[in-house]
């Protein structure tokens, strides 16, 4: 047990930062829902940080770490599939990687756009293509991620390659990467509420001096710790209990600390002009993902305790 | 980064696991279900805690000058997560060996070291808290028990409340105010309990029998050398004590064991296959590893001597979050382990209960997570 960074996953971060930075503000004219930057996402790919989970002495904690920092960032990057799902897939593919639920074809895919790798994750393969611009129906949504929705095509079982890898695994590494993503967009945003509530008077007091307040902050905090180490933990065991667990326990969090937030930023976090919504409306995203955290707790359930 | 056990804490645990299943009588369970503070379990906890010590398990993270092998921080939690799993049979104390041992070591006196350590380590010591009182709970520094200087002795008057193990009890580690500064003011006495003016009351409680009591002091005079550390030293000395002892008993343990006997009892009857009952169970699963891997951040920080920080809070809270988790999915789902079906599952729940109060409010937790990891403004007094 040795819970500290080690060196060079403490040198990747480092390194990360200093390159995360020019992107840590929001743009003053930015009003969107969702915030990218083809240089963020060039300069992560250059850097080889997509890439740490290749590397036999960073491995998928390094990536998880990678994730979830990046997810602390108001921009939204296609990260957590490329880190922590392309690697078991052992091929080349084009990014970004758009990770598709076979059992949820209505939902939105995250990232999806013409040229990139689709992996569609079924219960007994797991398979991709990429997609063309046939492939991809665009969409207006709430969400703080560019997303789109998958055309369903009769021919597409003709175009879709095998990839020779456990469908378990694909799910467990998607979770690692869903609870890790989840852990930094939490931290950020709690970051960004105590900011307001300290710098907010009412009643000649900060908000945030509120018991009310400082308590549900306070539990926030420790929901968004916790996710994380659950994320690193599931990333280093690899087990497929862990990974339903960490995510399950990650989806839960983000659901009822989206609510809170929201209510203590109050009137200002539900304009454009106050960054909160570009990592809650991210997390509204995540929510849903491979069925929400009640599909977790079940698969969890077995996994755990024998099916 | 790594999760993995290295080989000597594995071999530390099955060592422990080895002597629990050699010495734990068949019935222990129904003993256990009495409480820490019981007679039946106090007694028992003098003949365990000595053959503990015969085999170098009772105060291994001591320092070797005081028989312990210099064990690090994570033998300590291993040594309290499987000892507290196992319905705590070192009884009332555990207590010494975690944190009172650890404090007369840096504060006492050379006599009071060599009169208080060595039943410590034999496992021959039953030590009382007497910290909290009436109106003096969560705001401890509000304490009024006087402890007033004549000549070469102390007189202290005054009433302790919910203090575990008084009944039986030898020495009480005593707060006492010695002047009217509200922290500056307090004092710590170790005070034989069997003095004359002590009255202890037991109070029938939901956790166990023999476990609180009100503790009355009445005109009791101990002498000055029982004073440990410099008067009006109380708090600098609690604040290292609470800093040994800052992630409480590791809660999450039991909470985990009893989560699986509860699944266990579930799935021999057909139960567990109904979907909603293994959400709830995997919810409370989930809050039980965030509980162990929050705690084990602390650990970790005190494994490589670093100081305590407001995190020890947001593992207590997370703590609190899973014994709730799981006493509230065994009402829900396994009711009859409340009554005489599952003496395991009925210890844990009657101990649950205090998760969220003993040694620290979670409120107080969560104010000490808001002002120290969070750095939100402080509510006006």
């Amino acid at each position: 047990m040795d819970l500290s960074l080690s060196d060079d996953q403490a040198a990747v971060l480092g390194a990360l930062e200093s390159l995360a930075k020019p992107f840590a503000a929001v743009p003053a004219n930015f009003h969107g829902f969702a915030l990218i930057s083809e240089t963020l996402d060039r300069a992560l790919v250059e850097g080889g940080f997509l890439d740490v989970a290749y590397e036999s002495d960073l491995g998928a904690v390094t990536a998880a770490l990678v994730v979830a920092q990046l997810a602390r960032l108001p921009y939204a990057a296609e990260v957590a599939a490329s880190a922590l799902v392309r690697p078991l897939l052992g091929a080349e593919l084009p990014r970004p990687i758009c990770l598709a639920d076979a059992n949820a074809p209505h939902r939105p895919v995250r990232f999806l756009a013409p040229g990139a790798s689709v992996i569609v994750l079924d219960l007994d393969r797991v398979s991709g293509f990429t997609a063309s611009a046939q492939d991809v129906q665009a969409t207006e949504t709430l969400f703080g991620y560019p997303v789109a929705l998958l055309v369903p095509r009769a021919d597409r079982e003709t175009m879709l390659r095998r990839f020779d890898v456990s469908p378990a695994a694909v799910r467990a590494a998607w979770r690692v990467a869903l609870a890790a993503e989840i852990a930094g967009l939490l931290g950020a945003a709690i970051d960004a509420t105590v900011l307001y509530v300290t710098d907010r008077k009412q009643f000649g007091r900060p908000i945030g001096s509120f018991q009310a307040v400082r308590h549900r902050l306070a539990e926030a905090s420790v929901r968004a710790t916790a996710t994380r180490w659950l994320a690193l933990q599931a990333a280093d065991s690899g087990d497929a209990g862990d990974a339903a667990l960490a995510a399950q326990y990650a989806q839960e969090a983000a659901a009822g600390v989206v609510y809170d937030l929201h209510q203590f930023v109050g009137a200002m976090g539900v304009t454009l002009e106050h960054p909160l919504h570009l990592w809650t409306y991210r997390l509204k995203a995540l929510l849903s993902e491979l069925g929400g955290r009640s599909a977790h707790a079940v698969d969890a359930a077995a996994l755990i305790w024998g099916g | 980064m790594k999760f993995e056990w290295a080989e000597e804490h594995r071999a530390f645990r099955a060592t422990i696991r080895e002597f629990l299943a050699e010495n734990l009588p068949p019935d222990w369970e129904k003993l256990a279900h009495h409480g820490p503070g019981s007679a039946a379990q106090t007694e028992f906890s003098r003949h365990f805690c000595g053959k503990l010590a015969q085999a170098g398990l009772l105060t291994p993270h001591w320092p070797i000058a005081w028989g312990g092998q210099g064990r690090d921080a994570w033998c300590q939690i291993i040594l309290a997560e499987e000892m507290w799993s196992a319905g705590e049979p070192r009884g009332a104390q555990y207590m010494n060996v975690n944190w009172i041992g650890p404090t007369l070591m840096q504060y006492g006196s050379d006599a009071q070291k060599q009169q208080y350590l060595p039943p410590i380590a034999r496992g021959d010591a039953i030590w009382c808290q007497g910290f909290s009182e009436p109106d003096a709970g969560s705001d401890l520094a509000s304490l009024r028990t006087r402890a007033v200087r004549d000549g070469g002795t102390y007189r202290i008057d005054g009433q302790k409340i919910w203090t575990s193990y008084a009944g039986l009890a030898e020495t009480c580690f005593l707060l006492a105010r010695t002047s009217a500064d509200r922290k500056r003011g307090i004092s710590i006495f170790l005070v034989p309990m069997s003095a004359p003016g002590i009255t202890v009351r037991p109070i029938p409680s939901l956790i166990g029998e023999g476990d609180i009591h009100e503790v009355f002091f009445d005109d009791v005079e101990v002498p000055a050398e029982a004073r440990l550390g410099e008067e009006g030293g109380a708090w600098d000395i609690i604040s290292f004590s609470l800093n040994n002892e800052r992630l409480g008993i590791p809660r999450f343990a039991l909470a985990r064991r009893a989560l699986d006997r509860a699944v266990s009892i579930l799935r021999t009857r057909g139960d567990f296959d109904r979907e909603s009952v293994g959400v709830q169970a995997s919810r409370a699963a989930g809050l039980c590893q965030a509980a162990r891997l929050c705690s084990y951040s602390i650990v970790d920080q005190r494994a490589r001597g670093m100081a305590g920080t407001g995190e020890s809070s947001s593992a207590r809270v997370a703590t609190v979050m899973a014994e709730r988790a799981v006493a509230e999915f065994v009402v829900e789902f396994v009711p009859e382990a409340l009554g005489e079906a599952d003496a395991l599952l009925k210890a844990h729940h009657q101990r649950a209960i205090v998760a969220g109060i003993a040694s620290g409010a979670a409120e107080i937790q969560l104010n000490l997570v808001a002002s120290d990891v969070l750095k939100l403004p402080r509510e006006p007094r």
